[in-house]
Order: C-alpha cells, then sequence, then structure tokens
C-alpha cells in the first residue's frame, strides 16, 4: 500500500466510510494499548520493535507507511487527550535513538518514515488560548513525526463525522 | 513555609532522572516535603494530598512533545476530583533534546490546566539534554537552577528559568550517539542493529 492514508479516531464512527481504495481506519476505543514505560528497549534492544506486544506494534508501522494521515481526537488542556496520546508515546521505535540537526534543533533520525500530510481533527477545545496551544503541539510534532504538511481543524464533538468526510472528500478530489 | 508536595509524573518514575530531580528539590524547600511517584499511585488519594499541600511541583520528562501519560492522567482526575484548596502549581520539566524550548508547549499546558481550574502559576524550570546531563560535569548547572527554582517558588514568585549543556549542537550530535551508542552495548546491541530503519522488521 504505496499511497495508504490512514485514519486512527479516538471514537467510534457511527457510519462507515466512503469507499475510498487505500484507506485503512484504526478505532482507538477498540485496541488496547498500555502506557510506553520509557525503556528504550525500541532503541537499544530490539531496534525498531517495542517490548510491549500489544496492540500498539500493529499501528505504528502503519502510521510510518502512510503518505495522508488523519487523526481524530478530543483536545485536553492543549494537546492530545490520553487515548490518542497514549498511542503517540508508543510510536518512538520509528525512530532511531541518534540525534541530527533539523531546522536548527536536534531531533531524532527517523526509520522508514513516509514523509506525510497530516490532517488533525480536533474536538472538544474549551476556548481559542487551547486551540492555539494545540497549533503550537501539532507545529512541534511535525519535525518529530515526518509531517511535510499539516493542518489542524477544529470542530464541535457533534460535528466530527461530517468534517472526517469533508476531509477524505477534499483528499480524493485533490 | 508550607508543605512541598512533589509529584513525579514520569512513565519510569523510580529509576527516572525526574525522581533524581526532585531529590535535588525537596533538599532546597526550607519546610515540609512530600514527594510521591503519579506511576501506580491511588490518584484520588492524590488528589486529596494535593489539596493539603500549599505548594505542589510537577517533576516530569517531556513526551511526543507534551505531558506524559501518567501526568496527563492525574491532571484529568485532578480536575474532576477538586481538592478545596488549591496550592500553587510549579513545574520542573526535562527532555533529551538540547534545546530548553523544546519544553514550552508542555509548560505550557500545565499554565492553562491551572487558569482552567483555578490554581494559582507558580515558576519553572525546563532542562535540555536531560537524558544525559545528570551524569556529566554539567550537573552542577542543573543543581543550581534548581535552587533558583526553588527560591522562586518559595517566594510565590512566577519566573521562568532554563539550562542545558553548553555545547554546540554538532558536539551534542556526538555526545549523544556516544550516549547510545553505549547504551546500545550495554544490552548487546551494535551500532548497525541500531541504525536499522525497519520498524517491526519481522511483523507484528
Ligand atoms: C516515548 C518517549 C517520548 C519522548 N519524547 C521526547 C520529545 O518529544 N522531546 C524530547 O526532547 N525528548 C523526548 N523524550 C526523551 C525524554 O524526555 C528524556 O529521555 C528524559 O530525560 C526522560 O526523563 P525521565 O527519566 O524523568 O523519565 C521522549 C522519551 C520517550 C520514552
Amino acid at each position: 500500500m504505496e499511497n495508504m492514508t490512514l485514519i486512527v479516531s479516538d471514537r467510534s464512527l457511527k457510519t462507515g466510510l466512503p469507499d475510498c481504495g487505500d484507506t485503512v481506519l484504526i478505532d482507538l476505543t477498540k485496541q488496547g494499548i498500555r502506557n510506553c514505560m520509557g525503556c528504550f528497549g525500541c532503541w537499544t534492544k530490539t531496534p525498531g520493535r517495542c517490548v510491549i506486544r500489544d496492540d500498539a506494534v500493529r499501528i505504528y508501522p502503519l502510521i510510518a507507511r502512510s503518505r495522508r494521515l488523519l487523526y481524530v481526537t478530543r483536545v485536553r488542556y492543549g494537546g492530545y487527550d490520553v487515548p490518542m496520546k497514549t498511542l503517540l508515546e508508543r510510536c518512538i521505535p520509528v525512530q532511531q535513538p541518534f540525534i541530527r540537526i533539523v531546522d536548527g534543533e536536534t531531533h531524532h533520525v527517523q526509520r522508514t518514515v513516509v514523509p506525510k500530510e497530516a490532517v488533525i481533527l480536533a474536538y472538544g477545545t474549551r476556548d481559542a488560548e487551547e486551540r492555539a496551544l494545540f497549533r503550537r503541539l501539532t507545529a512541534r510534532n511535525a519535525r518529530n513525526m515526518n509531517f511535510a504538511a499539516w493542518r489542524v481543524v477544529f470542530c464541535d464533538e457533534t460535528a466530527v463525522e461530517s468534517q472526517l468526510r469533508k476531509e477524505l472528500a477534499a483528499w480524493e478530489n485533490s | 513555609m508550607g508543605e512541598l508536595l512533589i509529584l513525579n509524573g514520569s512513565p519510569r518514575a523510580p529509576r527516572s532522572h525526574s525522581r533524581r530531580l526532585a531529590d535535588l528539590a525537596a533538599g532546597c524547600w526550607k519546610g515540609n516535603t512530600v514527594c510521591r511517584d503519579i506511576l501506580g499511585a491511588d490518584l484520588n488519594g492524590l488528589c486529596a494530598e494535593t489539596g493539603r499541600a500549599s505548594h505542589v511541583l510537577l517533576v516530569f520528562p517531556l513526551y511526543a512533545d507534551a505531558l506524559p501519560v501518567p501526568l496527563l492522567k492525574f491532571l484529568t482526575a485532578l480536575e474532576e476530583s477538586p481538592p478545596q484548596s488549591r496550592p500553587v502549581v510549579s513545574v520542573l520539566i526535562n527532555c533529551g533534546f538540547l534545546e530548553p524550548h523544546q519544553n514550552d508547549v508542555a509548560v505550557e499546558m500545565v499554565r492553562l490546566f491551572c487558569r482552567q481550574n483555578g490554581y494559582p502559576l507558580g515558576s519553572a524550570l525546563k532542562i535540555g539534554s536531560g537524558e544525559a546531563i545528570l551524569d556529566t560535569p554539567f550537573r552542577f548547572l542543573v543543581s543550581r537552577q534548581v535552587r533558583r527554582l526553588v527560591r522562586s517558588m518559595s517566594r510565590g514568585a512566577c519566573r521562568t528559568f532554563s539550562v542545558t549543556m553548553p555545547l554546540t549542537r554538532r558536539q551534542f550530535v556526538s555526545a549523544s550517539t556516544a550516549y547510545w551508542l553505549r547504551y546500545g552495548r550495554s544490552r548487546g546491541v551494535t551500532k548497525s542493529q541500531m541504525e536499522t530503519m525497519d520498524i517491526e522488521p519481522d511483523g507484528p
């Protein structure tokens, strides 16, 4: 799947997705993902492989391979809420421990991670300050997660599915 | 000087750099201090303890540019079970990369939590190169900034400090490469194994 679009959602979608070729949907409510325990086993013991063998080990290779990535997440304190954050912390096997300089800052060398176009569909923010902070967070993530381009779309919790459809349609037509 | 509750939000709390930083901070506070690991703790109990302290110091590592999950879960629990009295909240954060400013967003997240939930804001110390600095000759720089942080907290000030290894980025890249190679070697793993470009090479 060279042109894979991956959707990772922290809420179950009530209706199916429109039928679009190489699209994979991960519903985080149906995954068992434990917390990263900061052991660095994925760098220094079994490089490229997390030592915790749960559902996360199926998902981070998909994130690495995707060309288009869409995260659906609740926002908490200007960041991802627990389910998405738990997954993101478990994704460090996609990086090497070794450090390089990127845009004048130190960052890890990536393993085979396709540069991607990312959309983060974020709901549950309380005010403009929280939205601004979440945007700052995604700008930092872009450097560590190989986002070639990214966009944050804020929406109301009730509008998540319709907004998701709009984003997918925009990708289909681009 | 009131009671200081130091909460360690590291996912590897017992063997974390945050634990060592918490010990440094505890040693500088003139009043009573209580140190707790968030990992594995009864969160309701920690919320109640938070209400009894006059100051809380959150000590944690930067994870994926933000707060690590144990701390995020604790703040969520605190929002759900708010104590009657709200302590001043300060931050001591460390990150793996050289630049302390990579911690900025995470510090702002704690401050946003405080504003959303009515906690007075205290001071913050942002540490870069936190994975290694405590075991280098630059450790004294950290101790000095921790002392300044604690002094600022005890005065009720809202200041931000930062510290990192005084190295150029290039020097940091070579020092960190040597660090990770030693780490790998201690586990019988070679440089070329660590450099693999494969992710889950044998399938999940
Ligand atoms: C899952 C994970 C994510 C991390 N994310 C970052 C990051 O985004 N930026 C950074 O500079 N360091 C990052 N680090 C490195 C830690 O912040 C660093 O190793 C720190 O010293 C750990 O502190 P502790 O021992 O108190 O847990 C990460 C480490 C892990 C295990």
